[in-house]
């Protein structure tokens, strides 16, 4: 008459346990879904009435009432098919309900009664990663990868409700095991001369330092750019874990094992929308490029082509590290840790160099207008790329490789870690003088930028945090000395002077 | 006209009056040198609003492009009312050709303005004057020349004229407002309360009050690009010798270099590297015969003036060490990024930036747009 089966649905990032109540009762005979099912949600009652009848189970002929509980959620997506076909079966007591009882059932059902994969298994299954999770063989990577030790994988609604009965075995499953995880990383010893732009690089994943590389096309900005998640520290088990749920619930490509291990590289092409970005939308809450990016790199080339409001709206969940995305129902909370990597041209025929560029003034003030003064502050580390030199690509050495960079920047990162625990770039403005004490040398230095006029208050607190890092992979961690500050400074150039101009 | 007629109008309110005039639509210098030299202020406005009949040389210049009926719809009491009050807010005066104030100089000229806006302090007229320009687009180093030369030639009691622009004009007056010697003057194309660019503000309010305003546009006219080449006449009527610092082959500067010729003022060059685009202009006068400047000594003997001063106004900057002298002479070649200068000095990167800091300090090298240069050889 009555039962309840354990499933999920997806908010967000997020999977929330949700209990399937099916009664079977008197009355005309028909199929109702109640409790804010949407409309993938609700044509689960066509999959799941042709599934019942492709594998030879009676369809009960009775008033079916389907509730999904809690009921004040909305619900979307397919993963409840399953769920709720195997609710009917107890309800109608064609299955004994204490079978049921240790498991949760996340998987979508063909008309044939075969199981199918759903989008975002990961978070999905670590919702009810208490249980012993049935899915379809195509998500059993993510369901292990969420953290569930118990998953099993079955092949159809018979074979489901075989097991279920101890007439058969749940599928073997072992993609995990054997297949060979392939994620190519390019490596920074490709990247030949570009001295400073390496060292920028360096200086960024050590100390969580946002970079903007500014140079003509063809510099190498992008390749650059590329080779920074390879000199990152590896993912911590909680970040990967988060990485995992975030890559799931969008449903991009994931290695073969189901979970993130290195830190992702996202970037979005500068036709994005806000929404993209940021995250959102109405029907099904997505995370954005800039959540997907969380714990790795985003990368924004061409940053003068990106619509200024898509920008802005970074601002906010760069500082905080997360996003909030409200809508009239919901309110939605995503990560957002990520490493902002931009590239923009120095100007708009791109050639930069003094004598070489034929801009005119209003065109390069057009251009330079496109950037908004608060989004480049976030930039510790603003270094302009040459094109590099026929003889490095010719006849040059292969630059350091990854390997030996990451060395020194998970060392630095430590060091940073124990000192003030937090990365160098979050470093609190009144916890400045504690952790970054400067020499005499170094804060003279500083005071006749400011005095120049060439340091704001705020330029000043970004230098002190770059000028740590770069003492810190020196291998100087205590005071921060005049070379660091200088180095510091040569690496942030100056707004206005972005435009590459004769002015 | 007599002349006794031109001195009719030097009463106050016909001032406005000549401001009003000026203001007109489809005036230019041309017609404007019509209707007050030749008509005179007061007949010229009464013509126009048809009190009086007009001379038979007005009566052709109405009839064209209708321009009778548009004069006469303009030509209002509230027009001279409102460009008095405009001349009164912004403390400009009017100086026509009748007047002490008008430049000497200009009254013979046979494209003279017919009136001059002015704001500032009218003696600066009385000295003796070099004009210094230059394209917008310059280098750090011919901005850093022309500043340090202009300083110098305005120690030496030689007023800098020049044009107020971007690049090479603004670092003139920048450099004769330091040396707080001789009072420089500049001659600009907008209204003198249409500050153009607007980032030189402040260097407008600073020639202003320690020197001389000039412009031959009304108050409230706006920088159409057709008044720039007409304000070079009027900046090398203005100067006994022109220096060209920097300018590519036509441009700007070229019409003032071509304006100077025609009135027979003396044109100098700053030499440039024959490579470099900014100096293509001035190397180019230097093979047809101009006369180089190297340092203000070269004006000042232009000039016929006591050149004795070279040792006064020698370099004060500090001597780089002989470590920075390494980096200074990298980029004394060519100006570099950052990242050339690392290669190429085969130095740490902190050590790199540590000597560029230090020169930066001391003023012998400058950064702009990421690229480095040197402000001289070292």
């Amino acid at each position: 008459m009555f039962s309840t089966v354990r499933s999920t649905t997806l908010l967000g990032v997020v999977g929330r346990a949700v209990d399937v109540e099916v009664h079977v009762g008197v009355g005309l005979p028909g199929f109702t879904i109640v409790g804010q099912p949407d409309e993938v949600c609700r044509e689960s009652r066509d999959r799941v009435r042709a599934a019942f009848l492709s594998r030879g189970f009676t369809w009960p002929n009775r008033r079916i009432t389907v509730n999904l509980a809690p009921s004040g959620e909305r619900k979307g997506g397919s993963g409840l098919d399953l769920a709720i076909a195997i609710a009917v079966l107890v309800a109608d007591e064609q299955i004994a309900s204490s079978l049921i009882e240790p498991f949760a059932f996340v998987a979508e059902l063909g008309l044939d009664g075969s199981l199918r994969g759903v989008v975002g298994a990961a978070p999905l299954v670590g919702a009810v990663r208490d249980r012993r999770v049935v899915v379809a063989a195509g998500n059993a990577a993510s369901a292990r990868a969420a953290g569930a030790d118990d998953v099993v994988v079955a092949s159809d609604l018979a074979h489901v409700v075989a097991c279920l009965r101890g007439e058969t075995e749940w599928l073997n499953d072992d993609t995990a095991t054997h297949t060979t995880v392939f994620d190519h990383v390019p490596d920074l010893a490709d990247v030949r001369g570009q001295p400073v732009a390496r060292h920028a690089l360096e200086i960024a994943a050590a100390g969580a330092h946002h970079v903007l590389l500014v140079g003509p096309p063809g510099a190498g900005k992008s390749m650059l750019a590329r080779r920074l998640p390879g000199i990152l520290p590896d993912l911590s088990n909680e970040q990967s874990m988060s990485c995992t749920m975030v890559h799931s619930a969008a449903h991009v490509s994931m290695p073969a094992n189901g979970r993130v291990t290195h830190p992702p590289f996202r970037s979005p092409h500068h036709s994005i929308s806000l929404v993209g970005l940021i995250g959102g939308g109405t029907a099904a809450m997505r995370p954005g490029e800039i959540s997907l990016a969380s714990e790795g790199v985003l990368f924004l080339d061409e940053l003068g082509e990106f619509a200024p409001s898509v920008l802005d709206a970074l601002r906010q969940p760069l500082e905080e590290g997360v996003v909030h995305v409200s809508r009239a129902r919901t309110t939605l909370t995503f990560p957002a840790r990520c490493l902002l990597v931009a590239a923009a041209n120095p100007c708009p025929c791109g050639a930069g160099a003094p004598g070489v560029c034929v801009c005119d003034d209003a065109a390069r003030a057009k251009y330079l207008r496109r950037f908004s003064g608060p989004l480049l502050d976030r930039f510790d580390l603003r270094v302009s790329v040459g094109l590099p030199r026929v003889e490095d690509l010719v006849d040059g050495v292969d630059g350091e490789s990854s390997n030996v960079v990451r060395k020194r920047v998970v060392a630095a990162r430590r060091l940073a870690l124990e000192r003030g625990g937090c990365p160098n770039a979050a470093i609190a403005v009144d916890e400045l003088d504690r952790l970054a004490p400067l020499s005499v040398a170094a804060r003279a230095v500083l005071r006749r930028e400011l005095e120049l006029g060439r340091l704001s208050g705020r330029g000043l607190h970004r230098i002190r945090r770059v000028a740590r890092t770069i003492a810190d992979l020196d291998g100087a961690p205590e005071v921060v000395g005049e070379v660091h500050v200088a180095a510091a400074l040569r690496m942030r150039t100056s707004l206005s002077s972005l435009s590459g101009g004769a002015r | 006209m007599s002349e006794s007629d031109v001195r009719a109008v030097a009463a106050p309110g016909m001032r406005a009056v000549a401001a009003a005039l000026a203001s007109l639509p489809m005036v230019g210098p041309k017609r404007l040198r019509v209707l007050v030299n030749e008509l005179g202020v007061e007949r010229a406005w009464r013509t126009i609003r048809g009190e009086c009949s007009p001379s038979p040389r007005l009566a052709a210049l109405l009839a064209e492009h209708d321009m009778g009926r548009a004069w006469r719809a303009a030509a209002t009491d509230d027009l001279v009312q409102r460009v008095a009050e405009s001349l009164a807010e912004h403390e400009v005066a009017v100086w026509l050709a009748s007047d002490a104030e008008y430049p000497e100089v200009l009254r013979s000229d046979p494209a003279a303005p017919a009136v001059l806006f002015a704001r500032g302090n009218p003696t600066a007229l009385q000295q003796r004057r070099v004009g210094v320009v230059g394209t917008r687009a310059a280098s750090a180093a011919g901005r850093f020349f022309a500043r340090r030369l202009s300083r110098d030639v305005a120690v030496g009691g030689v007023a800098v004229v020049s044009g107020l622009a971007r690049g090479i004009d603004a670092a003139a007056h920048l450099g004769a407002l330091e040396a707080a010697a001789a009072p420089p003057i500049a001659v600009v194309a907008s209204g003198l309360d249409v500050v153009y660019p607007r980032e030189h503000a402040g260097l407008w309010r600073d020639v202003a009050r320690h020197g001389l305003l000039l412009s031959e546009s009304p108050p409230g006219c706006a920088p159409d690009a057709f008044r720039f080449p007409l304000r070079n006449r009027i900046l090398a009527a203005l100067s006994e010798v022109l220096v060209v610092v920097e300018s590519r082959e036509v441009g700007g500067s070229m019409i003032t270099v071509d304006e100077a010729l025609k009135r027979g003022v003396t044109v100098m060059a700053v030499p440039g590297a024959p490579m470099s685009t900014t100096s293509k202009g001035t190397n180019h006068l230097l093979s047809q015969g101009a006369a180089p400047v190297r340092d203000a000594t070269d004006v000042l003997v232009a000039l016929g003036l006591d050149h004795q001063r070279r040792d006064a106004l020698g370099d004060n900057r500090v001597a780089p060490s002989a470590d920075d002298r390494v980096v200074l002479e990298l980029l004394a070649r060519q100006p570099s990024t950052f990242d050339q200068l690392v290669h190429r000095s085969r130095l740490p990167i902190q050590e790199v930036a540590v000597r560029l800091g230090r020169l930066e300090a001391h003023g012998w090298v400058t950064a702009n747009a990421g690229w480095w240069e040197a402000l001289v050889a070292p």
